[in-house]
């Protein structure tokens, strides 16, 4: 990597981190701001359920990806066997047939 | 050396006194055959595995339930924001139920497209129909569990429907509420019927109808039993069950993402005082009927419309529980008949849910 890609390559991650920093405390201020009467008794009516905060949710999507990637490996592995049981059929069945 | 008899030795101290070799060597020699329609075989098992899941985290979820009238709205709150996880979990255990009677509608809309309800399989169809009515009430029982104002006018509606069915629509209304209306006694009721009666009689109902496809085997296709060929067999175990296990994880993927994404709200508690919300819906698997009782004209001839209409629906299920008796000769013209009448069935029932959508 030359030192041009490098330069890009930290801007970016700098940025990407930024972002998330930034986004947290607009996002926060904007709801702060938005919270007028009638927005807040319908928040405490209604409860719409999910993961609180960006540490929760981040957490949840890392758990998904976990599960599916683990789902991924099982179901190789699975088929793995499949194919070895079903060549071992096919082999029994082959040889009751010659007797 | 010495583990391995005393493994042996705990075996068969276990086979003596229960017998499950046997089954175990039933599990060995059970064939499944294999054809081009074998892949509705797995819906069964998927109805068993998110059975076992809404069971699991139904007891998790019983644990926090309060089923009174002050505490059952805000015991769901709780689960949902104090309890660790309790969102998920209660979302789970929602969309897990939407899964199974999904799963139970395919499972019984597959069997009816290929006739496996004929000779000797009448008694499995009929077990499977009383199966599907059982999980219909376990959801509508489950609704209103949360109760908040959607669940409690949704359940008003439900059980004002049984109101029209001559002689005895009153009582059976009566004796779902528990009373005159829909009240906290209703409340207790249905947590009572969702958690205790229904699981004893699904339970039951569910070893008969698993005990029966043991006994009766898988069912063939009627083309391919009328042809009479061979047709290739696949053993149980491991070859079937492995694939199965593929089927499971693939559905619990995707049930976990689904319940992470979309997780079930929760309405403000219900006020017995307030009239009822704009556009409410019952569950999706009941918005074909309602649908149908909401175009029904008031009056027909000299009937009440609503009456004709639940009437209608009573008839439809008892021929559905029937089939295997009016569609005695499968292969002739009634057969094909009643083949094109489950398509339209479906057609039908897509439309009229999507039209209540709308």
């Amino acid at each position: 990597m030359t030192a041009k890609k490098k330069l890009i390559a930290l801007f970016v991650l700098i940025v990407f981190l930024h972002s998330f920093v930034l986004f947290k405390i607009n996002f926060a201020q904007q709801v702060e701001q938005e919270k007028t009467g009638t927005i807040q008794e319908e928040a405490s009516e209604k409860i719409v359920p999910g993961p609180q905060g960006i540490k929760e949710s981040t957490g949840l999507y890392v758990f998904i990806a976990w599960l599916w990637l683990a789902i991924l490996v099982l179901v190789y592995v699975l088929r793995l066997k499949i194919k070895e049981e079903d060549r071992l059929l096919e082999m029994r069945f082959l040889s009751e047939k010659k007797k | 050396m010495k583990e391995k008899n005393v493994k042996k030795d705990i075996r068969s101290w276990l086979d003596e006194r229960s017998g499950l070799s046997a089954v175990f060597r039933f599990l060995r020699e059970k064939k499944i055959p294999q054809h081009k329609h074998s892949i509705w075989y797995y819906t069964g098992s998927a109805i068993l595995l998110f059975f076992g899941i809404q069971v699991i985290t139904g007891f998790m979820l019983v644990f926090y339930y309060n089923p009174t009238l002050e505490e059952a709205n805000s015991s769901v709150a709780r689960i949902m924001t104090e309890v660790p996880l309790g969102w998920i979990i209660r979302s789970v255990h929602s969309w897990s139920a939407s899964f199974m009677i999904a799963f139970v509608f395919i499972h019984l809309l597959s069997i009816w497209i290929t006739k496996g309800y004929r000779k000797p399989r009448e008694l499995t169809w009929m077990s499977g129909v009383f199966l599907l009515v059982l999980s219909l009430l376990f959801g509508f029982t489950g609704y209103l569990l949360p109760w908040d104002d959607l669940s409690l006018s949704a359940t008003k509606v439900g059980t004002d429907i049984p109101r029209s069915i001559p002689v005895v629509g009153v009582w059976v209304t009566k004796f779902l509420r528990g009373g005159e209306d829909v009240t906290g006694d209703t409340l207790t009721r249905f947590f009572g019927f969702h958690v205790c009666i229904l699981p004893i009689f699904l339970l039951a109902l569910l070893a008969v109808h698993v005990y029966l496809i043991q006994k009766q085997g898988m069912s063939l296709p009627l083309d391919l039993e009328r042809k009479e060929e061979k047709v290739k067999e696949l053993p149980f175990w491991p070859n079937f069950v492995y694939r199965e296990m593929i089927v499971w994880l693939v559905l619990v993927g995707v049930l976990f993402t689904v319940s992470v994404f979309f997780p079930p709200s929760l309405d403000k508690a219900a006020d017995l005082m307030a009239p009822a919300p704009e556009g409410i819906k019952p569950e999706w698997y009941f918005l074909f009927l309602f649908q149908m009782l909401k175009i029904f004209p008031a009056k027909i001839l000299f009937m009440n419309g609503d009456t004709l209409a639940v009437l209608l629906i009573l008839l439809g299920g008892t021929a559905f529980f029937f089939l295997p008796q009016i569609d005695n000769k499968p292969a002739e013209r009634k057969g094909k008949m009643i083949t094109v009448i489950a398509y339209l069935f479906i057609i039908y029932a897509v439309g009229m849910s999507v039209w209540s959508l709308l």
